[in-house]
């Protein structure tokens, strides 16, 4: 029998939310549409409508050398042109964020090509040829990975995934990228990834219910759904364990488990 | 939820933040930047001078990262009532940390049973309780830097070397009551009788000194220098108070002991790629570190608190000197690293794992390491912990960076599950379920070293052969897992002295070490460790190896 990929053990609301996340056959939500060139511009690498900088010949001219791997593997569009590799960095709050940094990088592998990408407690970077980016960042930040309030686009000074949220229910962001816009109901970037001012505010919208993120959220929390309530996770996750207390990385040498 | 009686970070909670712990909502933005702290107001007038002065600019908090746009917070030094900036908990600002870590590479202990074989059998002269006070003598005068032997020699001043000293202890009562007082660290004194007795029959009837070299000597050559200075010193001293000819190939023997075969330093040898000596920090094994703290000798009824004065040495030592200096430069250990032994927070977690095994497993060290009661026992402290940090917003603030949460749950539940059953390898086998579970939990870890010796360690934590692993406590910082393991190493500290506090041990791995800083005349207290930092943050601390009397008066 093929095996089925099964992305993520559990029953609770969050381990199904994480399976989801994971499975690339499930479409993600769209839930908001911010212009591409505004993408560009929080993400502050170019500016709108200029050339791509490239830092090798496009592939097509053939002046890259015979090799496997450069017959097994179709390079992404950035990589064809030669494009320079660029980021994107997402900051998620503890507070019910849709993401957690691993989950982006688990979902990340099952849905990206072409990409590396690291996790931290505060902060997941994506790196990638520079338009194939734009076109992965769009997407995050359009679809229900993102919510404006909880989560953060940011190059550098990243922290603030466990501070309080401020008075309007905000993540902390030393830099104040970003700002509650009282009138609109929304949240609008006034400075890029690396804190430099954009020229006009951009708005990533307003804000998601707090008990539809509570809904959404892939962190276990005990004022959510706790990991001991899903006793599918937590004994995978004591199997884990006891595989390699037991025996190391030779998991097929044990007897009985 | 756990039970709910008053947590003990409640306090430091309160005195950071206006708001209840419990309250989600803040306000930021609004405290006037850097100008709230009161260390970072004095500096930049500190730094407009110098700037000025030099006429090269100088610090200016302007530069970078708008500072202060949360409340600056103050932070309390573990079960004492101090608080303090977190600039004054830099070891650079900080003159307790400098000194405790002074103490450390400044001591060595030399065996004297060799020298004293060599001086009755080899050359054939009496060594006597008289012949011993002589050479104690002799040799604190030699080793803060006088000569002994020729007669045309520069010295060093007795001011910059005031807390250079060498003290004798043995497990032999007769001798040492033979012996003027003022040269011994008298075991019988300075330990409960139990802690004694266990003391005495493990050193047994053998004659150890305690060398303490000048701090300066430290600072200006490294831990390596301090066997050589003192066996320089030593062997001059054996020269002059046995009468003995400087250059007969007997001497030769007493400086091989002193440097070699009878020297205990209180770091080892590291890999040459580490460019280190012996007695820098990254050599000194988590079990010695434990002896060092000198917690289970003052107050043996409090494991717990011996554990978490442990830890809070081994952050300052491991994670804020050597790997956040030695290894890699900047400033950003210090924040990182305060997190274990600053408001209350471990101290809450560990103790209140403390009544858990008293009430639930049958008490300290009552428990067989098992993987069922790692998964029961385990499980439940971690999931104490990390339910502190969702409870309490304002705990999980305090510690606002992954690694320190990651670092202070698996700390909790590895020394928990140290003292549950008496094992410390048992109790690191709990750090890396906590760090498994705390990752699938969160969805998040620290940075990347907890996401790579931090998913592997279990398979490591009961391994002993050569080059994959060690008893726990004669692992250190350079094990291989944990040579880069920044911000863990506190709780590893901690991890290897909990076993031994709980079954009520004299000492977690070298007899030695303990009865060496069991020393009312170090100038750091290593009896009272976070209570030190505390003084040395509130400029109350009193080093040692200051240079005032060979420089120009201000």
């Amino acid at each position: 029998m093929a095996y089925k990929r099964q992305f993520y053990p559990g029953e609770s609301q969050v381990a199904k939310n994480r399976r989801r996340y994971m499975d690339p056959s499930e479409k993600l939500k769209k839930l908001r549409d911010v212009a591409m060139d505004d993408v560009i511009r929080i993400l502050g690498h170019r500016a709108p409508g200029e050339d791509y900088k490239s830092i090798h010949p496009p592939l097509a001219e053939g002046s890259e050398p015979e090799d496997l791997i450069r017959q097994l593997v179709t390079p992404i569009e950035g990589a064809k042109a030669g494009d320079r590799i660029r980021y994107v960095q997402f900051t998620d709050s503890v507070y019910f964020a849709p993401m957690v940094p691993y989950l982006r990088a688990w979902m990340y592998m099952t849905r990206i090509r072409g990409f590396d990408t690291g996790t931290l407690s505060g902060r997941q970077i994506i790196e990638m040829r520079e338009r194939d980016l734009e076109k992965v960042s769009k997407e995050l930040i359009d679809n229900e990975t993102f919510d404006p309030a909880k989560t953060g686009i940011r190059g550098a000074t990243v922290h603030g995934h466990a501070c309080r949220l401020d008075e309007n229910g905000l993540m902390f962001d030393a830099w104040q990228r970003y700002r509650w816009n009282a009138k609109t109901g929304e949240v609008e970037y006034v400075k890029d990834q690396v804190a430099l001012p954009l020229d006009k505010p951009i708005s990533v919208g307003k804000p998601l219910p707090e008990a539809d993120l509570k809904n959404m959220t892939t962190i276990f929390r005990a004022d959510g759904v706790d990991m001991r309530d899903d006793p599918e996770v937590m004994a995978i996750n004591l199997r884990i364990h006891r595989l390699r207390t037991l025996c190391g990385y030779q998991a097929y040498a044990l007897k009985g488990e | 939820m756990a039970k709910s009686k008053e947590k003990l970070f409640i306090e430091a909670m309160k005195k950071k933040f206006e708001e209840d712990p419990t309250e989600v909502n803040t306000h930021y933005y609004t405290f006037g930047g850097w100008k709230q702290s009161k260390r970072k107001r004095e500096w930049v007038e500190q730094a407009n001078q110098i700037a000025k002065k030099r006429g090269i600019p100088m610090m200016n908090q302007d530069i970078g990262v708008p500072l202060g746009q949360r409340v600056l917070m103050p932070y309390r030094l573990s079960h004492t009532d101090i608080y303090a900036e977190a600039d004054d908990l830099h070891f650079m600002n900080n003159a307790a940390m400098q000194q405790a870590w002074d103490d450390i590479r400044r001591t060595v202990i030399v065996g004297l049973d060799t020298a004293h074989s060599v001086i009755e059998k080899r050359l054939g002269k009496e060594v006597t309780p008289e012949t011993i006070n002589l050479y104690l003598e002799t040799v604190n005068h030699a080793m803060p830097g006088g000569a002994v032997v020729q007669e045309h020699m520069a010295e060093v001043s007795p001011a910059l070397a005031e807390d250079c000293y060498v003290k004798v202890f043995s497990g032999d009562d007769e001798l040492i009551s033979q012996i003027d007082k003022c040269f011994v660290i008298d075991i019988n004194k300075e330990f409960p009788k139990d802690q004694a007795k266990q003391l005495k029959d493990a050193i047994g009837k053998s004659v150890y000194q305690v060398v303490r070299a000048p701090t300066l000597v430290g600072r200006v050559c490294d831990g390596g220098t301090i066997s050589r200075w003192s066996a320089m010193q030593i062997s001059m001293s054996f020269i002059s108070a046995y009468r003995l000819a400087a250059g007969e190939a007997a001497i030769a023997d007493f400086a091989y002991a002193a440097k070699h075969a009878s020297v205990v330093n209180m770091g080892t040898m590291m890999p040459a790629r580490r460019a280190r000596g012996p007695n820098e920090p990254g050599g000194i094994p988590f079990g010695f570190l434990a002896d060092m703290v000198q917690s289970t000798r003052v107050y043996p009824d409090d494991p717990a608190r011996a554990a978490l004065e442990t830890v809070a040495l081994g952050a300052v030592i491991y994670d804020q000197i050597y790997l956040g200096s030695y290894m890699s430069g900047g400033v950003g250990f210090t924040q990182y690293a305060t997190a274990a032994y600053t408001d209350d927070i471990l101290e809450d977690y560990v103790y209140w794992a403390l009544d858990l095994i008293k009430t639930k497993y049958g008490g300290l060290c009552n428990s067989k390491p098992s993987m069922d009661l790692m998964e029961k026992l385990g499980t439940e402290v971690n999931s104490y912990a990390l339910e502190m940090y969702e409870r309490y917003p304002a705990a999980m603030e305090a510690h606002f960076g992954g690694s320190q949460r990651a670092t202070v749950a698996a700390a909790a539940t590895g020394i928990a599950c140290a003292m549950a059953t008496g094992n410390a390898d048992f109790g690191v086998n709990g750090w890396y379920l906590s760090m498994l579970q705390h990752k699938e939990r969160h969805g998040r870890l620290g940075f990347y070293g907890y996401d790579l010796q931090d998913q592997c360690g279990s398979a490591n934590s009961f391994s002993y052969r050569s080059d994959e692993g060690l008893a726990f406590e004669m692992r250190g910082p350079n094990y291989p897992n944990y040579a880069m393991n920044v911000g863990h190493m506190s709780g590893y500290a901690g991890i290897a002295m909990a076993p031994h506090a709980a079954r009520g041990d004299a000492f977690a791995c070298n007899p030695l070490i303990k009865v060496a800083f069991a020393d009312k005349s170090l100038p750091f207290d290593f009896a009272n460790i976070t209570k030190e930092f505390g003084r040395g943050a509130l400029r109350e601390f009193m080093p040692a190896g200051e240079r005032t009397i060979i420089i120009p008066a201000k």
